[in-house]
């Protein structure tokens, strides 16, 4: 099914919304210094923080679009609109194609995530695509229909450690 | 020649739905992403809670927020989009604040308006419906201090950007104060700007 993204993403006055939630544009530097302060403050506390509030926002962005978009009913369209979605917001690209109801695997040849950290503070030593990670748990736990927090993601691969791709895996929690 | 937020606007709009082979989108300079605001008022606000130190979490995140806006703005006004869209709408360096404004207005951050520029030494931005303010006040309710730590680190980046001296060696030149914000109750959010002690 090819999707209306213009009609799906649009400004009212000062506001943007998408699928009728409200977003903001920031670029990498905003982004990878928010997850630089708040690793260095919190730790591993601070790197769950951004996992979580991916999630929720994905669990209720992902809920929003399905609403807005009746016609993808299917679990095979609604990984296509993950897929899309992800890239449409440009955080990158995303393979569902090893996933099912009990988990699975996702790579992730190019993120926004990714591009910025390297762009803006080089290599890292341990992974560091924790928005990717609670962006995936929260979008499966729409489509598979399961309650927010029901999978976790780990990844197993970093391209932020120069890894080739970014390899998740996600399991039932 | 004016400022034309509408066409600046316009500009931001139609570029950020351009997508390069990965994903990204390349627009202004910069790597931009589009994401809920609900994300950024959960990592602002859950960082503040946890951290358990009001003042060093308010800290950390206006600096944040400056360091971002420095090198954010600074791509921006090195970009070709701001050589074709925006030079040619600046007549005097003040210019450029109100051209970083527009652009502010279209990434979504709020109805943002420069109040009073004094070169140099003074810049006040006033801002309706900062999602900051707008978020603090749904989650947790009015606050007892202001809440717009991005937007507030933003409005000292300009400073630095125009009157800080030569990029990257400008940044924290100037610093921001909110003085009013409509988490606290006020009618809007209010920023001020000022050289920064050494």
């Amino acid at each position: 099914m090819t999707i209306n993204w213009p009609e799906n993403f649009a400004r009212k006055g000062h506001e943007i919304f998408l699928s009728g939630l409200p977003i903001a544009l920031h670029c990498h530097h905003y982004n990878m210094n928010l997850q630089k302060t708040l690793e260095s403050s919190l730790g591993s506390e601070g790197s769950r923080l951004i996992y979580q509030a991916a999630e929720e926002s994905s669990y209720d962005g992902f809920t929003s679009f399905l609403k807005h978009l009746p016609k993808i009913n299917t679990v095979k369209s609604k990984l296509e609109l993950a897929s899309t979605s992800y890239q449409y917001c440009g955080l990158g690209i995303i393979s569902f194609s090893q996933i099912g109801p009990q988990g699975g695997r996702i790579v992730s040849p190019h993120s926004h995530h990714v591009t910025g950290w390297l762009a803006k503070f080089g290599k890292r030593d341990t992974p560091g695509c924790f928005f990717s990670r609670g962006w995936i748990a929260g979008a499966l736990a729409v489509i598979y229909e399961k309650p927010l927090g029901y999978y976790r993601v780990d990844e197993l691969a970093c391209k932020m450690t120069l890894a080739r791709e970014c390899m998740f895996e996600v399991t039932e929690s | 020649m004016a400022i034309d937020t509408d066409k600046i606007v316009h500009a931001v709009m139609h570029g950020s739905r351009i997508r390069e082979e990965k994903g990204i989108i390349p627009l202004f300079g910069v790597y931009l992403s589009m994401i809920s605001v609900q994300y950024y008022n959960r990592i602002s606000f859950g960082f503040e809670k946890k951290l358990g130190n009001d003042a060093v979490a308010e800290k950390l995140l206006v600096a944040a927020g400056q360091e971002c806006g420095y090198a954010t703005f600074q791509g921006i006004r090195s970009s070709r989009e701001w050589d074709e869209v925006v030079k040619p709408m600046i007549e005097r360096i003040e210019d450029q604040i109100y051209c970083f404004i527009s652009i502010a207005i279209a990434f979504g951050w709020g109805d943002l308006a420069v109040q009073e520029l004094v070169p140099g030494k003074k810049l006040v931005i006033r801002a309706n419906d900062s999602y900051e303010a707008k978020g603090y006040l749904d989650s947790y309710g009015k606050a007892d201090s202001g809440k717009c730590y991005m937007l507030r680190g933003v409005a000292a980046a300009f400073m630095d950007l125009v009157y800080g001296g030569e990029y990257p060696d400008g940044c924290f030149q100037y610093k921001a104060i909110e003085t009013h914000c409509q988490a606290q109750g006020d009618p809007h959010c209010e920023f001020v700007a000022r050289k920064a002690a050494p």
